[in-house]
């Protein structure tokens, strides 16, 4: 208590500064007028009374110290006054303020801005209850495309009773709807979950009720919780949303809340809802056949279990399921499941864009560092003299350092306030790129752990600039005093410190812009992808007509006329020179995929069977996509609904079936343990055509086996147009009137995604431009910091050898000479930055491989190019410095020493 | 003549609290003239003991000050002991003959040795 209340009054003492001074001096006086009045009355003469009562009371000054020290809180008044000189000081040297200031504000900027990404999408632990116990479970298989093949319903059924450390499996199934509303028809990506989804995930809603596991199973009410994020977006909010009914293509369904904010994996969702939404999710197929994958499954670790034991038992329940059912699992495929943490799972694919993106952003920091280090100590030596004064007067060693700490605190404060300015600047373009990289985009926010963040970096800079300052050791003051301020040339170690951190500058740069030249030759390669169409003058236009809600087969001919109907108007448009019909758009994933075999030719022991997108194409399909026809015939008008089954192929699967061999002729048919459960058949069909292979899987993929099916003699499930033009603008011009008819003709479908050839490349290629353009802008930067290091520390070298340049010209020395000599120096510099960057560059490389595109991590191109930007720019920021030198006047400065 | 000693802070504290405490509210002078005649002279106090040991007793609401006119009509700094302060003197009394009666007995002449 007593304790408490004297800090209190030092605080409020600490305040009353000015007022308690008057006071204390108007004490003191009192005090010594009544010692000298007491002196008089004892007979002494009155001068020297009041010298006695001086005398006899200490120094008047000294005591006023001593009460002031006990007043307030000198430590705090002490940093208040360095920090006040500080400002002084750098207001007397604005450009060196201003560098500085800049330097680490771009520095602190950019790891401020990157670190809120790092720290939102992969760091911060999830909004989900107990987040940590969260378990993803992942279903994989060798082979294209089979890094995650899902769950059929069975197989988590095994799982659930097999693996006690697992709490509970939720099962999910990312679909999409045709959610019909006052905005038209929109389509919604959903979620249908199992009833005990939410409680497994642990969300809570934030308004209505989640899901329970009465909602499973068939003859239950349809029902649909919003995600926060589309509840926003698409109903503003409406607090009265719960208990309205809402149109999801041919059916209807309760929406029953709306749940917490939480990012889902793979990809975010506007809703979801219960299984009885879709008839093939509560079909036969789906709930009984152990093939039939199409379920995702997160599990919650049981109250004490750990992950070790939980990934025992599940690789035990999947050896047996494996060995009781041999006829769902291809043996030669090693199937495997991996439980791996949801926290993880939803960052895998932000990660390594990431930590790059970060570790780009440290060597920034490292190298503004640096150039700010090198100007402090240049700076410092410039001020041996004002320190040799303060020194002079009494001030210690610990003192000097507290004022270059202060002075450093207010230099890096002010990068940190610049630097907060740029994050924030930046963080808009940094959440888009995260947006497709990462479900938890949106939990990206610049807040209180950010921004400790960056003034913890601006005070860990400031601490080592503060130790970098050559100040003499305690005891060797008079030394220092004694050579005075002429010594202008600093020490060895200071001068070799310099050369170093400029060394670190170049290597690190180096390095920089290694991996932004290989992220951008990686995007110009991927630029450069042919598509596999011989021309870019193609619109696609997707026409969901059939309703995923409902597996009904029997209204095909209604939607196939539709198709036709459209096909025939948007002909007719000027500027159009073919449409086809088919599924799925060219340049796009098909959602079909099956095993293809071919007759007469057995697998060789161990092979895995070939597997293949069905895609369907109507006669013109090809001609108005630009796919090329390699051999045989394109589908004809007489392939028709009870004709021959006839197919053509891609000449990726030609050589995968019949390698060597003319496939013409040759019959081929599905081969899929699911196939029962689909409308497609596994009869033999005879291959009538070959096309060229197109890059669906996105540029950066593998081109895959595809099957083209006559659109006549298929269901029409994922149809489309395709839009051939007359020139490239006419395609995208076309979208609008297209989408127009489209609507007219099919009012209650969804129409997005209207997008020409050229969009879709410019769709795969775009987050690595952004990736290459944020390692190139720091690479940049990097380069051009360095460049000023390497400038300022010869101008600097060059200036404190002024003298010994005057004495070598006098004796003989010319102009050229003089700035050989100084681009010598700086040459010997860059060259070991440079040979460590390279090698630095090299390792760095292969660490970002996966990235990398087209392009080998250790491009010997790309290295050189590197390698001699370095070095031009490098060797034109000494040719400043050395030009300086050469231009001195030896008459002038011998007569000024 | 006798050695000065020097004054520590915790028992200076007691000294002016008991200065206080015998002659009622006095300025600083008045304490500092009281302390070395107690003392016999033995104990001299500048002002940069004194003063900083009178804030701190203040500052922990021992003592209160005030300006008021000395007996010869000048103007002084009054200090004045407070409840809290007589409680913490008699604290501090009896801690402090507690030590001193155990110092003394343990410097007492030592007996014969066994």
């Amino acid at each position: 208590m007593r304790h408490v209340r004297a800090a209190l009054a030092r605080i409020a003492g600490f305040f009353a500064g000015h007022r308690a001074d008057e006071d204390l001096r108007d004490e003191l006086q009192s005090h010594l007028d009544m010692e000298t009045a007491e002196n008089i009355r004892r007979g002494i003469p009155p001068d020297e009374a009041r010298r006695q009562a001086r005398l006899a009371s200490g120094g008047l000054t000294q005591a006023a110290e001593a009460v002031r020290d006990q007043r307030g809180v000198p430590l705090i008044e002490g940093a208040l006054a360095d920090i006040r000189y500080a400002v002084r000081a750098l207001r007397r040297s604005p450009g060196f303020t201003a560098v500085v200031a800049l330097t680490l504000g771009l520095g602190i900027g950019a790891n401020t801005a990157i670190f809120s990404v790092v720290r939102g999408v992969l760091l911060r632990p999830l909004p989900h209850k107990d987040g940590d116990r969260l378990v993803y479970l992942r279903h994989s298989a060798d082979g294209p495309a089979r890094s995650n093949i899902e769950f059929s319903v069975p197989e988590v059924t095994d799982l659930r009773a097999g693996a006690p450390s697992l709490a509970g499996i939720a099962e999910y199934s990312p679909f999409f709807f045709t959610l019909h509303g006052d905005k038209g028809a929109i389509r919604i990506d959903v979620c249908l979950v199992t009833g005990n989804y939410f409680e497994i995930m642990g969300l809570a809603p934030v308004l209505g009720r989640l899901t329970h596991p009465g909602d499973d199973g068939p003859g239950v009410p349809p029902v649909m919780v919003l995600t926060h994020r589309f509840w926003m977006r698409h109903f503003g909010g409406d607090t009265g949303i719960v208990g309205r009914q809402v149109r999801l293509g041919s059916k209807s369904a309760t929406v029953i809340g709306v749940v917490q904010p939480a990012p889902s994996f793979p990809d975010p969702v506007d809703a979801l809802t219960n299984m009885v939404l879709s008839d093939h999710h509560l079909s036969a197929a789906m709930v009984l056949d152990r093939s039939h994958r199409m379920t995702e499954a997160v599990a919650r670790l049981a109250p004490g279990a750990t992950l070790e034991q939980a990934r025992a038992e599940i690789a035990a329940v999947f050896a047996r399921m494996q060995g009781q059912h041999p006829e769902a699992y291809d043996s030669t495929a090693h199937h495997r499941v991996a439980a791996i943490r949801f926290k993880e799972v939803l960052g895998e694919r932000a990660r390594l864009t990431l930590w790059l993106l970060m570790g780009a952003a440290a060597f920034v920091l490292i190298i503004s560092a640096a150039n700010v280090a090198n100007l402090t100590l240049m700076r410092g030596v410039r001020r041996e003299h004002e320190l040799v004064v303060r020194a002079a007067l009494g001030a210690g060693v610990a003192r000097l350092r507290r004022l270059l700490l202060a002075e450093n605190l207010v230099l890096t404060s002010m990068g940190a306030i610049l630097g907060g300015i740029i994050a924030i600047g930046g963080l808009g373009l940094l959440i888009s790129l995260a947006e497709r990289y990462s479900p938890r985009a949106n939990e990206i926010r610049l807040d209180g752990v950010v921004l400790g963040f960056a003034l913890a970096l601006a005070a860990l800079v400031a601490l080592l600039l503060s130790f970098v300052a050559s100040l003499p050791r305690e005891g060797a003051f008079a030394a220092w005093i004694a050579a005075g301020g002429h010594r202008v040339s600093g020490t060895f170690r200071s001068h070799l410190l310099q050369r170093g951190l400029v060394v670190a500058q170049v290597a690190v740069s180096v390095v920089l812009l290694a991996g932004a030249g290989l992220l951008t030759r990686t995007m110009m390669e991927l630029a450069d992808v042919e598509t596999g169409l011989v021309t870019e003058n193609v619109l696609t236009v997707p026409v969901p007509l059939f309703d995923p809600t409902r597996l009904d087969f029997a209204s095909d001919g209604t939607t196939k006329e539709r198709y036709d109907r459209m096909r025939r108007e948007v002909f007719a448009l000027p500027g159009v020179v073919e449409v086809g019909l088919g599924s799925t758009m060219p340049l796009r994933a098909s959602l079909m995929a099956f095993d293809v075999a071919a007759e007469g030719k057995p697998l060789a022991p161990g092979a895995a069977m070939p597997h293949a997108d069905l895609r369907t194409a109507s006669p013109e399909y090809f001609r108005a996509a630009g796919i090329p026809l390699r051999q045989g015939r394109e589908f004809d008008t007489t392939d028709q609904p009870g004709g021959a089954r006839v197919v053509v192929i891609n000449e990726t699967l030609a050589r995968a079936l019949f390698p060597g061999e003319d496939p013409l002729g040759k019959r081929i048919a599905f081969r899929s343990e699911v196939l029962r459960f689909t409308p497609f058949s596994g009869d033999w069909r005879t291959i009538v055509g070959v096309v060229g292979a197109t890059q669906d899987g996105g540029l950066d993929a593998q081109p895959r086996g595809v099957v083209f099916a006559p659109y006549a003699q298929e269901l029409a499930i994922f149809g489309g147009l395709v839009i051939r033009a007359q020139g490239e603008s006419d395609a995208s011009d076309l979208a609008a009137t297209a989408t127009r008819i489209v609507r007219r003709i099919a009012p209650e479908a969804p129409i997005e995604n209207v997008l020409t050839v050229a969009q879709i490349k410019d769709q795969s290629v775009a987050p690595r431009r952004l990736n290459a353009a944020l390692v190139s802008s720091f690479g940049i930067l990097a380069v051009l910091i360095a460049a000023v290091g390497i400038a300022g520390v010869l101008a600097f070298s060059v200036s404190a050898r002024t003298t010994e340049i005057g004495i070598r010209m006098s004796l003989g020395a010319n102009s050229g000479r003089v700035q050989r000599m100084i681009l010598g120096e700086g040459g010997v510099l860059l060259a070991i930055g440079l040979a460590l960057g390279v090698v630095g560059a090299y390792f760095a490389a292969g660490v970002i491989r996966g990235l990398l595109f087209g392009i080998a991590p250790h491009d010997p191109t790309t290295f050189i190019g590197v390698a001699v930007i370095m070095a031009a720019i490098g060797i034109g920021a000494c040719w400043i410095p050395a030009l300086r030198a050469a231009r001195i006047d030896p008459a002038i400065t011998m007569r000024a020493t | 003549m006798a050695e000065k000693l020097d004054v520590k802070q915790g028992t200076l504290a007691l000294m002016i609290l008991r200065t206080l405490e015998v002659l009622g509210p006095l300025h600083g002078y008045g304490i500092a003239r009281r302390i070395e005649e107690t003392s016999k002279n033995r104990l001299t106090l500048n002002y940069g003991t004194l003063y900083p040991a009178l804030l701190k007793l203040e500052q922990e609401g021992f003592v209160t000050a005030e300006w008021r006119q000395s007996e010869n009509n000048r103007r002084a700094k009054f200090y004045a002991l407070t409840a809290a302060g007589r409680k913490q003197l008699a604290r501090e009394a009896r801690e402090w003959h507690r030590t001193a009666d155990l110092i003394a007995a343990f410097l007492a002449p030592r007996r014969e040795a066994p």
